[in-house]
């Protein structure tokens, strides 16, 4: 009997810690103001996603979230923002945003790292009538061929990922390599979610566009503990380029794994996610990292502000202070951070700004029609790309941002260049790897 | 189709793949081996036992990155706080529910995975770290390179299972362990006190614990989540040699590593998953006590 009720006080004990827990992780910040736009920011603030880029972009977001409030907030409306932790997993992500709209009664939803997770969302949050401002996560299967009327992404997707690799390949297998694109042996890896399979399925068409030997394509899950089987298929292909997409302790677990077993390449491209966190590669891999390339929006410290317009820079300068106060001793500052806080400042700079004006609210009706009247131009967002979402019939991807680029970058001792394109390289790309690396062919 | 499938499997690269599962199957037993120990003895699942080697590999890279202690000492005081760790869950929590139904006790080491997992959470933040240390590779030929790391992991698997054999066959204290296991009510009748050989196995259990952690910190990112990745692997190993089985577990993890390398090697790397879960469950039809179960 006594066993019988400590065993019960024990469950009872250990049951309210992990509500404990499950409830730090959402948390409220209220303001004071008589309007306010109640916005639902959904992140992963827990599980494997979060230290692979997640928590890096809820960071870009709140910094923005909070710079806009403390210049007075959006036309009389401050920002209610509402965060909300996803936990790495697709079923939290559905249940957080239904949750934020029925009983947080939130005027909208901003944010999603993973793309397993927009994908059923985005049609969950559209079908319930709610406006919804993807700032990351970047698989064509959120948008392609759903013809969403209440979801907007002025994100890179995927596909463009995928292809500007291989057209970077293409335009430099002869000068840099020596070789015919047609004769470069390509092999593409990814991780097996929606994010991995579109960057993967954009590398696979531009390669077959441009004739090159694709040896090798295969996914793997992300949370796989092993790779071992894999890196040895890809020594029996011996493929001169690898094109990879994957997050965060996959990629260090493929890397490691490719050098104890002795895999060789002429050049590793990866495609954002964890190839966007140069910090913990480095911490992990030490100067194997170097010259490693990474396709992702540019790194919005990287841009010379001379491109952008008026008033960006100072923005962009902001956001790097704040980064620096929130994560002190940040040598290579993440591209992740600048991708949230430029996307979500698009919205409060542009779109909301228009629906209170034009259209005299903040109902999804409103910021959707003053979303499909976005016209930035290029320079005009901190990423240097602009917005414009294309009209009812003009596309099969409805809601995506078709001004939207991402650049090729490549690390070198610890520092971030752009590589490509050419129009705003800061490094001659550095290809084929180098002799003094572990991984050179 | 059949022309690849002949060439990959005449391949010098799937002698390659027929070592790597070998020496990932090193990593398995290793893992499988303190929750096999505790199953055998305390008659108790646990499924928090991952997060004890998580909180493990923190302790050595605080020890060793932030605190400037040499590896091999770092990983001794891993191996001692995580038997600490295995000696306080018997004594907070386990002991109380001996006499309770097996759900509870399920219940309970979950719930332990889950105040674990969001203790380390908080206490440690989401990133990933990285002792950032490589052990290098043996290169056998100009094709095959074995990781230092993977063959250490095998070399200290095989070992244990050794030391842990002699142990129980032949100290005075094993034996006692070894009577527990088969008849806990009588040993109590005998005057044995089965308390301190329970914290004693869970102490053991957790050291193993630790020693996991040395081997995987060297291979693997430290982040509050990595027991997702091994948690169900380590005890499906155990259950298919045999749960409470040791030699049947270490040799489990050998047969569930090849299938996942070499179905890996041959179709995409999740059908190599597949393949292993396939044959878990077709052999749990076949043989539920467990491919290497001892007749009871």
């Amino acid at each position: 009997m006594r066993n019988l009720s400590m065993t019960r006080r024990l469950m009872v004990g250990l049951t309210a810690a992990v509500a404990g827990f499950a409830m730090t992780a959402v948390a409220t910040v209220g303001q004071a103001a008589d309007k306010k736009i109640k916005i639902g920011v959904i992140y992963d603030y827990t599980g494997p996603l979060a230290g692979g880029g997640s928590d890096l972009q809820a960071l870009g977001a709140k910094i923005m979230i909070d710079h806009i409030n403390s210049q007075g907030g959006v036309e009389g409306y401050m920002i209610d923002p509402i965060y909300a932790d996803a936990q790495s997993k697709p079923e939290v992500a559905i249940n957080e945003a239904v949750r934020l709209i029925e009983q947080e009664k939130v005027d909208m939803l901003l944010g999603f790292y993973s793309s397993a997770q927009c994908v059923p969302v985005a049609a969950k949050v559209d079908s319930l009538k709610k406006f919804m401002w993807i700032t990351t996560c970047i698989s064509p299967a959120v948008l392609k061929g759903r013809n969403l009327k209440y979801v907007f992404r002025p994100q890179v997707h995927g596909a463009m990922f995928g292809e500007l690799s291989v057209d970077f390949l293409n335009s430099n297998a002869q000068g840099k390599l020596g070789m015919s694109p047609k004769k470069l042996r390509v092999a593409i890896i990814h991780e097996d979610g929606p994010y991995g399979s579109g960057v993967a399925g954009g590398n696979e068409a531009a390669a077959k566009k441009f004739g090159m030997n694709l040896v090798l394509k295969e996914g793997y899950s992300a949370t796989a503990p092993d790779l071992s089987s894999l890196v040895t298929k890809l020594k029996r292909k011996r493929p001169d380029v690898i094109l990879h997409t994957g997050y965060n302790p996959d990629i260090t677990l493929f890397l490691r794994q490719a050098k104890e077993q002795g895999l060789r390449w002429k050049a590793l491209i990866g495609h954002g996610a964890g190839y966007g966190v140069a910090d913990k590669l480095y911490d992990a891999l030490g100067n194997d990292v170097d010259h490693v390339f990474n396709v992702d929006p540019v790194s919005i410290w990287l841009l010379d502000p001379k491109s952008l317009a008026k008033g960006l820079p100072a923005v962009t300068a902001k956001v790097g202070a704040e980064y620096e106060k929130a994560k002190p001793g940040v040598k290579v500052k993440s591209a992740h951070v600048g991708m949230a806080a430029s996307n979500a400042h698009v919205f409060f700079t542009n779109v909301l700004p228009r629906a209170i004006k034009k259209y005299g609210g903040i109902d999804a009706e409103s910021l959707r029609k003053a979303a499909l009247e976005t016209d930035i131009p290029e320079g005009g967002t901190l990423l240097g790309f602009g917005v414009k979402f294309p009209k009812s019939g003009e596309s099969d991807m409805m809601g995506q941002n078709t001004r939207a680029s991402p650049v090729v970058m490549q690390y070198v001792g610890r520092k971030v260049y752009i590589a490509w394109p050419k129009a705003l390289q800061t490094i001659d790309p550095v290809l084929p790897l180098p002799k003094s690396s572990p991984y050179a062919k | 189709m059949f022309a690849e499938f002949t060439e990959a499997l005449f391949s010098i690269f799937f002698v390659e793949t027929l070592i790597n599962g070998l020496l990932l199957g090193g990593v398995l037993a290793l893992l499988s081996l303190g929750l096999n120990l505790i199953f055998g003895v305390i008659d108790v699942v646990w499924i928090c036992y991952a997060e004890i080697i998580m909180l493990g590999m923190y302790t050595i890279y605080f020890l060793h990155v932030d605190g400037g202690m040499p590896l091999i000492l770092a990983a001794a005081c891993g191996v001692g706080v995580t038997a600490l760790l295995g000696w306080l869950t018997h004594r907070l929590v386990i002991g109380y529910l001996l006499q309770a139904a097996p759900i509870n006790q399920l219940l309970a080491t979950g719930g332990l995975l889950f105040f674990f997992q969001g203790a380390a959470m908080v206490a440690f933040g989401i990133e990933f770290r990285n002792l950032g240390v490589s052990l290098g590779s043996l290169a056998v030929s100009e094709d095959i390179y074995l990781s230092w790391t993977r063959l250490l992991s095998f070399a200290i698997a095989a070992g244990v299972v050794v030391v842990l054999y002699q142990f129980l066959s032949r100290s005075y204290l094993g034996a006692a362990i070894r009577a527990i296991s088969q008849d806990r009510e009588i040993m109590i009748l005998m005057g044995v006190n089965t308390k301190k050989l329970y914290l004693l196995t869970s102490a053991i259990g957790g050291g193993l614990a630790g020693l996991a952690a040395a081997l995987l910190a060297l291979q693997y990112d430290v982040h509050p989540f990595i027991g997702l990745s091994f948690g169900p692997i380590t005890f499906m190993v155990c259950v298919m040699g045999g749960l409470g089985n040791m030699v049947g577990g270490f040799l489990a993890a050998f047969v569930f590593s090849e299938l996942i390398t070499i179905g890996g090697y041959f179709a995409e790397l999740e059908w190599g998953y597949v393949l292993a879960f396939a044959f878990f469950i077709a052999a749990m039809f076949v043989r539920p006590e467990g491919l290497f179960a001892r007749k009871s």
